[in-house]
Parts: structure tokens; C-alpha cells; sequence
């Protein structure tokens, strides 16, 4: 919707796609940052030089860091974590979300402790996740979740609460029985809050992933840049910070597609309902 | 009224809403009428008189406080399949296409897939959609909408048609089309109907009988026979008269 305005806008003459200009964007800022860094303007210890990350990105693919731990390696360690934790959230925060978003009593009563979990830093956990789970890939995942979880969670429950009285009529009067009015009416009313608590939910998990890779583990990006900072290799560090952004932004990009196929209805609606 | 062929039978409902605010909360007081089979009675008043009150109640959507609401002699205990509605927002779901919002009713009570897209093919084109089945409402203009909703009423085949203010959101031409549409619906498909309007012309225009409501608290202020011939004119002496008269009921 909004790329077709965009072409709208730009008329008929033809110019350079979508694609094209953002590569442009970024190659231009890419050699200027390497240019004020030959120049002298930026000092390489300080902020080291585009050709001087990809050198290393090299090295950190082929030979890996430490030793043979590839890059991929890493990203693999990292991904698995994410993709169990992001699911287990979903898995369960969606049904849950649902059902207290339908139940006053149930929403009154949650409230405060929902506010309250959410409201504590999931890397502050990490001690009782340990103290729990051992210092284990269960800690990690679980930690993940828990991030994740609380953005699903309150989203599927403002959404289920805020359907349209005139839906829920609509089924009673067309003999919906309730199972039917839950899963036919409540569920597709609420998913287009369901993917915004999701999309929230996928940032969370890219955030927490660094503090929860901190202990314990050799593998992973956040480990990676644990170990980088400890030997003063701040090109490695960068380039870890560099794939923990392009892996969130390939996943966020996923996700919109998702919703694309899940909500055919509700593509364009998004920017009329915030 | 002749019991054998009265339809809708509203019997001494009294609706109050609010239990510790007697006075504010009283939206309906005493509200007894009949409707017969096949007859078109509209309901018109100002807001707030209860006139939606009345029609949610007889929809099996709310429950009376006192009194009772008969269909064909059995009290009513909520919603059923011999009542279809249409609603004052055309209320489709925004997630189906139009021909999938028409079969939502059939679906539910398990008819399978060919029999219900065939029976909402022929309800497109009853409306006067052919083309627009695969459109999502919000890609429908508002008389569009209507039309989907009038046409996912009939997919139930009820008995009666509850419309609450259906074209109260509509631009006038658009409105007098549909009311067109309504009456060419009702005598080729003959049903009760209940309309609920604020426009004096439109329960003239449509209705065999016209029940005025007053407010504080909801009831029936006067009640009109329309003997007029249809189609009616709205211009003519007859219909003014009609409708000063009850301009005047209204108060």
C-alpha cells in the first residue's frame, strides 16, 4: 500500500526502484565513513574502518574466534536460541492472551502481575535462571521467552478485550456457538494486535539475546562480542553487532510477510489504526 | 389482533438497564404490539427512545426486564435462526470477503461448502453485487456493505428480518436506492420485517404500519396504518399528510 503511493507519487517517469536507492544510501555512508577514516578525521582505534570490519569478517568466517568457532557457528548458536524462545513465547501467550482478554475477572485480576512481570528486565533474571535451570541452553531459551513473552501476551489481551460488540452480536444472531464465536470472530478480530505484539516481541528477543549469551557459553553472537571486548578487538565486536542487526532485520522482514499472507484484509490498515 | 397469524407478539416489555437509577436507567416501559406474518412495520422516534432497545430484545440479544417477546407463540430466549438481523453499521467482518461474510450464517450450521457458495451466488446477485464477491468490505462503499449485510441475512432464510437503522449511514440517494431494493426483496421473497428508523419518510415510504416511540422511558406513542399503494410517491398529498402526522406524533 504505502510502496504503491510511493510510486504514485514519484508518477510515471522512470526512476530507480525501491532496492536500488537503499543500496545507494548505504554503499555513499560506507565510503564516507571509510574516507573520514583514511583522512585522519576518525581515528581507527576509536572506530575502525568498513574495509578494516570486513577483513575481519573474514577472518572470523574462515578461522573463527575463538578458534574455530566460525561466524556461522555463532549466528546458528544464536538463531537456535532466539527461534525456540520467540516460539515457546508464542506458543503460549497467544491461547493465554485470549482467554484473559475475554474474561473480566481474569483480566482485573492479572493485571497488576502481568504490569509487574513485564516491567522486570529479563537479564536480571539471569541469576535465578540459573539458580534454576543450571547454566544451561534450557536458562538461555527460557530467558528469551520470558522476554518475549510479556509484549505477546498484552497485546493478544487488548486486542481479545476491544472486539467489536457488533462481531460477537453478529455471531449469536448467525448461529455461531461459542466455540465458533471464539475461533471464527475473537481470534481472526485480534490477530492484527497479535502481530504487533509479535513484531515487539521479535525486537525484545534481539535485545535479550546478548545479556543471556554473557555466561556460560563460547557460542553465539553475544558471546562473540563478550570475547571481543575482553581482547580489545572492538572490528570483532562491531561485526558481531553488525549480524545480531542484519539477523533482526531479515527475521522482522519475515515476519511482515507473514502477516501479509495471514492478513490480506488488514494490509495498508496498519498506518490508519496507530 | 387475530392471534392465528400474529408473528411477533411483544407483550408488556419493560426494559431497565440501570437497577439503583430507576428513572435514567428505564428504557423501555410497558411496550406491548404484534407484527403479522409477512406485514412490514417500522418504528420510528427520536434517539434514546428505546426503539434499538426493542429490536435487541425481540433478537434475543437482550433480555427484557419484564414481559415477554413471542415468536409464533414460543417465548424468545436469545437469538435464533428464525430472526435475521441487519445491523445499523453494516457489521461485516472485515477478515471475509463479501461472499464469505454471506456464508458465515450457513457455515455455522454446517452446510457444506458448494451448497452455501451456490446459495450466496444467487444472493449476490439478488443484491445486485455480481462481480464484487472477492472484494473485503472496506474495499465496498457503504451501500455496498448494506447490500452484503441484507444479503447475509437472507442467507439464513429467516422467518423475520430485524433491521436496526440499516441505512441510517448512508447519503441520501444511495439510502432512497436501497430502500428500493428493500421493498423489490421483501415482495419477491415475503417476510416479516421490523425496521427501525429515525426517518419519518422512510417508514412511510416502506412500512404497512408505523409505531411511533416515545421517550423517558420507551413506549409506543401512536401507532399509523399506511394504506397508500406502493410504490408510493413521496411527493404526493397522500404521503405529506402521512407524514406531518407524524411528525406531530413524535412531538
Amino acid at each position: 500500500m504505502r510502496r504503491s503511493a510511493d510510486r504514485a507519487r514519484r508518477g510515471k517517469r522512470k526512476g530507480p526502484t525501491d532496492l536500488q536507492i537503499k543500496l545507494v544510501t548505504l554503499v555513499g555512508l560506507l565510503v564516507l565513513w571509510e574516507s573520514l577514516s583514511r583522512l585522519g578525521y576518525i581515528s581507527p582505534l576509536s572506530l575502525p574502518r568498513p574495509t578494516r570490519l570486513a577483513s575481519t569478517l573474514w577472518d572470523l568466517s574462515v578461522y573463527g574466534f575463538p578458534t574455530d568457532i566460525t561466524v556461522w557457528l555463532h549466528i546458528r548458536a544464536t538463531m537456535s536460541r532466539i527461534i525456540q524462545g520467540y516460539l515457546l513465547a508464542t506458543a503460549v501467550a497467544i491461547p493465554l492472551g485470549l482467554i484473559i482478554g475475554r474474561s473480566y475477572l481474569l483480566e482485573r485480576g492479572t493485571n497488576p502481575i502481568i504490569t509487574f512481570a513485564r516491567s522486570v528486565a529479563t537479564i536480571s533474571l539471569l541469576p535465578l535462571a540459573i539458580a534454576w535451570f543450571g547454566v544451561s541452553e534450557l536458562s538461555r531459551v527460557l530467558l528469551i521467552m520470558y522476554g518475549a513473552f510479556w509484549a505477546i501476551l498484552t497485546n493478544t489481551i487488548q486486542g481479545a478485550r476491544s472486539v467489536d460488540i457488533n462481531f460477537i452480536n453478529v455471531g449469536r444472531m448467525f448461529g455461531a456457538k461459542r466455540s465458533r464465536i471464539f475461533f471464527r470472530v475473537i481470534l481472526p478480530a485480534t490477530l492484527p494486535r497479535i502481530f504487533a505484539g509479535l513484531k515487539i516481541a521479535l525486537g525484545i528477543s534481539f535485545m535479550v539475546i546478548i545479556g543471556v549469551e554473557m555466561i556460560g557459553t563460547v557460542e553465539g553472537l553475544g558471546a562473540l562480542i563478550q570475547q571481543a571486548r575482553f581482547f580489545y578487538k572492538s572490528d570483532m565486536a562491531i561485526d558481531g553487532t553488525i549480524f545480531i542487526g542484519v539477523l533482526g532485520l531479515i527475521l522482522s522482514v519475515l515476519l511482515d510477510r507473514v502477516e501479509r499472507l495471514a492478513l490480506p484484509w488488514a494490509v495498508g490498515l496498519e498506518e490508519v489504526k496507530r | 389482533m387475530n392471534t392465528v397469524n400474529v408473528k411477533v407478539d411483544v407483550a408488556h416489555v419493560t426494559k431497565q438497564f440501570d437497577a439503583e437509577n430507576p428513572e435514567q436507567g428505564l428504557a423501555l416501559s410497558g411496550v406491548s404490539f404484534g407484527v403479522r406474518t409477512n406485514e412490514f412495520v417500522a418504528i420510528v422516534g427520536r434517539s434514546g427512545c428505546g426503539k434499538s432497545t426493542m429490536l435487541n430484545i425481540i433478537a434475543g440479544l437482550l433480555d427484557p426486564t419484564e414481559g415477554e417477546v413471542r415468536i409464533n407463540g414460543t417465548p424468545v430466549k436469545g437469538p435464533g435462526l428464525d430472526r435475521g438481523m441487519v445491523f445499523q453499521h453494516a457489521s461485516l467482518f472485515p477478515w471475509l470477503t463479501a461472499i464469505e461474510n454471506i456464508e458465515f450464517g450457513p457455515s455455522n450450521l454446517g452446510v457444506p461448502k458448494d451448497k452455501r457458495r451456490e446459495l450466496a451466488q444467487g444472493l449476490i446477485e439478488l443484491v445486485r453485487l455480481k462481480g464484487f464477491e472477492d472484494k473485503y468490505p472496506r474495499e465496498l462503499s457503504g451501500g455496498m456493505q448494506q447490500r452484503v449485510a441484507i444479503a447475509r441475512a437472507m442467507a439464513m432464510d429467516p422467518e423475520i428480518l430485524l433491521m436496526d437503522e440499516p441505512f441510517g449511514a448512508l447519503d441520501q440517494l444511495t439510502r432512497e436506492d436501497m430502500q428500493h431494493e428493500l421493498l423489490r426483496i421483501w415482495e419477491s421473497h415475503k417476510k416479516t420485517v421490523l425496521f427501525v428508523t429515525h426517518s419519518i419518510i422512510e417508514s412511510v415510504y416502506l412500512a404497512d404500519r408505523v409505531l411511533v416511540f416515545a421517550p423517558h422511558p420507551g413506549s409506543i406513542r401512536k401507532e399509523f396504518s399506511i394504506t397508500l399503494p406502493r410504490p408510493r410517491q413521496k411527493s404526493s398529498t397522500e404521503f405529506m399528510r402521512y407524514y406531518e402526522e407524524i411528525y406531530e406524533a413524535i412531538g
